[in-house]
C-alpha cells in the first residue's frame, strides 16, 4: 500500500518536471522558430530576447535568486528558534541547537550579499531609470541609492546581533545550566519578533519586490516568510531525520519528527492562503498598478511556472500531507521535502527572472552554479559551527521534557516492558 | 427490585498516570478488547499504551470537504454563469477564483459537520445512559483519580480473574458494577 503510494508520488513529481521541462523547451523553440521565420522578427526578438542580455546581469539575477532561496532558509530558522522561546515550547529543544547555527548563517549571508551591493545598479532598473517615472518619483524616500544601502546594512547587522545572542545564551547555558538563560532567551525572542517581522519585510520589498518598484502588495513579506517557513521545516525535517541517527540520537523521538511533519503540512496551507489572498485582491480590483506584476507572469511559459507553483506549492503537498501518518513515513516525506525545495526556488525564480526574460522561464549556467557555492559555503560554515558546539541544548530545563514526553516508541517495546505479566 | 443485576464491568481505580498508564500496557497486553481509561486529563502516549489505533474520523472530514468545496463552485457556476448571467466588474460570468473564499468556507463548514456527525457516528452517540455513572467513585475521574474499565461482555472476562489481573497492577480500589 505504502510503496504504491510512493510509487504515484514518484510518477506525480517525474510527470510535473516533464512538465515544466518541456515547457521551457517549447518556449525556446518557438523563440528559434520566430528568429528562422522572419528576419525582421528575428532582429526584433534578439534585440528583446536572450542574447541581448548581457553575461553580466544573467549572473547577477541569477545569484540574487540563489541568494534569496537561502536567505529563506536562515530566517525561517530564525523564527523557528524565536516561536520555541516565545512560546515556552518543550518539544523542539533537540531540535534548537541546529536551527540557532542556522539562523547564525545570517552573518554569513550579509557577506554573501555583497555581489548583490556591488552589482544593484545591474539589478534593479530604478537604480538607473532617468528620468525618474512617476512611481519612482513618489517612491524617492524608499528607492534611492544610500537609502538601499543603509536599509541593507542595518539589516544585517540587526540580523547579526539577534543570531548571536540567541545562539550565545543558548550555549552558555550548556556550561552553567542557569535557567536564567531562558529567561533571557525569552527577552530576546519578544523583541526580535518585531525586528524579524519589520527587517524580513524589508528585505523582501528592498531585495526582490523592488525590481518592479511600481508593484504594491502589503502581502508581500508574508508572502515571503510563509514560503521561507515552508522550506525551512522540509529543511529541518531532513536534518532532524539525519542528526537523529547520529549526534541526536536517543533525544529525537516521533514527536519531534511528527510535530515538524505537522508544521510543515500547515505552512503549506497558509502560504496558499498568503498566495491566494495577494492574487485575488489584485484580480478583483484590476487596478493597473498592481495587475502589470502577474500580467507578466501570466505570459510565455511563465503561466505554466504559475501553474506548477499552483498545484506543486500547495495542492500535491496538500494532499500528500493530509493523513495523519505521512508525517511519519520516511519514504513519502523524503520526496516531498526535496520537492518542497524545488518549489520555493521556482518560486523565488518566478519573482525575480520575469524581470529579465518576459518571455518565459529560462535557466542559464548560472544558477546552478550560484546555488552551488552558496549552498557549499553556508553547508561549511554550518557543519564547523555544528560541530564546535554541543548537538543539543544538554542543559536546557525543557530537555526532559521533550525527551519523556513522547509516545509510545512502538507496541514491540512496550512487550518488553509489560513482560513481567 | 425485580430485575436481577448482571455485572456489567470491573472499574479499578489508579492513583497517578504512571501507574495507570502501566495498566494500560498490561491489560491490553493481556489481550481485553472491551474496555477503556479514563482520566481528568489527556496522557501523553496512553494511545499507543492502549493500542488504539488512528480515529477513521478524518475519512468523515475529508467527504465532507470534499462535498463543501464541489456545492460552493458548483453552486456559484449555478448562479453566476447558469441561471442569472450578470457581467460584474468586466470579470469572466465564472472563474473559479471569486467563488474559491465561499466555496472554501463551504468546504470548512462540511468538514466539521463531517468530523462532528462521523464522531457521533463512531462513539455511538448520543448516549443517554451508561451503568458506570453508578460508581459515586467513578466521579473523582474528572478529579484526580485513573480509572481502567473493563467490561463484562469482553470474551476474556472473568470476575475473579480479571480483579486479580487490576490487583496485581496496583489499584487499591476494585469495584464491580452491575446492571
Amino acid at each position: 500500500m505504502l510503496s504504491k503510494l510512493f510509487q504515484i508520488k514518484t510518477w506525480l513529481l517525474a510527470a510535473a518536471l516533464v512538465w515544466l521541462i518541456h515547457s521551457v523547451v517549447t518556449v525556446e523553440a518557438a523563440d528559434a522558430v520566430a528568429k528562422a521565420a522572419t528576419p525582421t522578427h528575428a532582429a526584433a526578438a534578439d534585440h528583446a530576447g536572450d542574447a541581448a542580455v548581457p553575461q553580466i546581469k544573467q549572473f547577477a539575477y541569477s545569484y540574487l535568486t540563489a541568494f534569496m532561496f537561502y536567505l529563506s532558509i536562515c530566517l525561517g530558522a530564525l523564527v523557528l528558534v524565536l516561536l520555541h522561546h516565545l512560546f515556552d515550547a518543550g518539544w523542539s529543544v533537540p531540535i534548537r541547537r541546529f536551527l540557532e547555527h542556522i539562523a547564525f548563517l545570517l552573518p554569513v549571508m550579509g557577506l554573501l550579499f555583497l555581489p548583490i551591493a556591488f552589482l544593484a545598479t545591474e539589478i534593479y532598473p530604478w537604480m538607473t531609470m532617468n528620468p525618474p517615472d512617476h512611481s519612482l518619483t513618489t517612491k524617492r524616500v524608499l528607492f534611492n541609492q544610500p537609502t538601499f544601502y543603509v536599509v541593507a546594512f542595518v539589516i544585517f547587522l540587526l540580523w547579526t546581533w539577534l543570531t548571536w545572542n540567541l545562539r550565545r545564551w543558548s550555549i552558555k547555558q550548556d556550561q552553567t545550566g542557569d535557567p536564567k538563560c531562558t529567561i533571557i532567551l525569552r527577552r530576546y525572542a519578544a523583541g526580535g519578533i518585531w525586528i524579524f517581522a519589520l527587517t524580513l519585510t524589508f528585505a523582501a520589498i528592498y531585495w526582490m519586490k523592488s525590481l518592479q518598484h511600481q508593484f504594491f502588495s502589503t502581502m508581500y513579506g508574508v508572502y515571503y516568510f510563509a514560503g521561507s517557513t515552508w522550506t525551512t521545516l522540509a529543511t529541518c525535517y531532513l536534518i532532524t531525520i539525519a542528526l537523529s541517527r547520529g549526534p541526536l540520537k536517543g533525544v529525537i523521538f516521533k514527536r519531534q519528527i511528527y510535530d515538524i511533519g505537522v508544521l510543515l503540512f500547515a505552512f503549506t496551507v497558509f502560504y496558499a492562503y498568503i498566495h491566494f489572498s495577494q492574487y485575488f485582491l489584485i484580480w478583483n480590483a484590476a487596478i493597473p498598478e498592481e495587475t502589470f506584476w502577474y500580467v507578466l507572469r501570466e505570459k510565455g511559459s511563465w503561466w505554466d511556472v504559475g501553474m506548477v507553483i499552483l498545484f506543486g506549492h500547495f495542492v500535491i503537498p496538500f494532499v500528500a500531507l493530509l493523513r495523519i501518518d505521512v508525517k511519519l513515513n520516511l519514504s513519502i516525506m523524503f520526496p516531498i521535502c526535496v520537492w518542497v525545495w524545488l518549489m520555493h526556488y521556482l518560486d523565488v525564480t518566478f519573482n525575480i527572472m520575469p524581470v529579465l526574460y518576459p518571455q518565459g522561464l529560462h535557466l542559464t549556467i548560472w544558477d546552478p552554479i550560484c546555488l552551488v557555492v552558496i549552498g557549499s559555503i553556508l553547508y561549511w560554515v554550518f557543519k564547523k559551527s555544528f560541530a564546535a558546539h554541543a548537538p543539543y541544548p544538554i542543559r536546557d530545563p525543557r530537555l526532559k521534557e521533550a525527551i519523556t514526553w513522547h509516545e509510545e516508541p512502538d507496541a514491540d517495546s512496550v512487550t518488553t516492558q509489560g513482560g513481567a505479566h | 427490585m425485580a430485575e436481577t443485576l448482571k455485572p456489567y464491568a470491573l472499574l479499578a481505580e489508579f492513583e497517578t498516570p504512571a501507574d495507570v498508564m502501566q495498566a494500560a500496557r498490561a491489560v491490553r497486553i493481556a489481550g481485553f478488547r472491551r474496555w477503556d481509561v479514563h482520566t481528568p486529563f489527556p496522557i501523553h502516549g496512553m494511545d499507543g499504551a492502549m493500542g488504539i489505533k488512528n480515529s477513521k474520523v478524518g475519512y468523515f472530514s475529508f467527504v465532507g470537504g470534499v462535498t463543501g468545496l464541489t456545492i460552493g463552485m458548483s453552486m456559484i457556476w449555478f448562479m453566476n454563469k447558469y441561471d442569472y448571467p450578470i457581467i460584474v466588474g468586466g470579470k469572466p460570468l465564472f472563474s473559479p477564483l471569486f467563488a474559491f473564499p465561499v466555496s472554501y468556507e463551504l468546504t470548512i463548514l462540511l468538514a466539521s459537520f463531517g468530523t462532528l456527525l462521523g464522531m457521533c457516528f463512531l462513539n455511538r452517540l448520543p448516549k443517554l445512559y451508561n451503568p458506570i455513572f453508578k460508581s459515586e467513585r467513578f466521579a473523582r475521574a474528572s478529579d484526580d483519580r485513573f480509572f481502567v474499565v473493563i467490561e463484562a461482555s469482553d470474551p476474556k472476562f472473568s470476575a475473579v480473574e480479571t480483579r486479580k489481573l487490576l490487583e496485581n497492577l496496583g489499584s487499591k480500589n476494585i469495584e464491580l458494577v452491575e446492571d
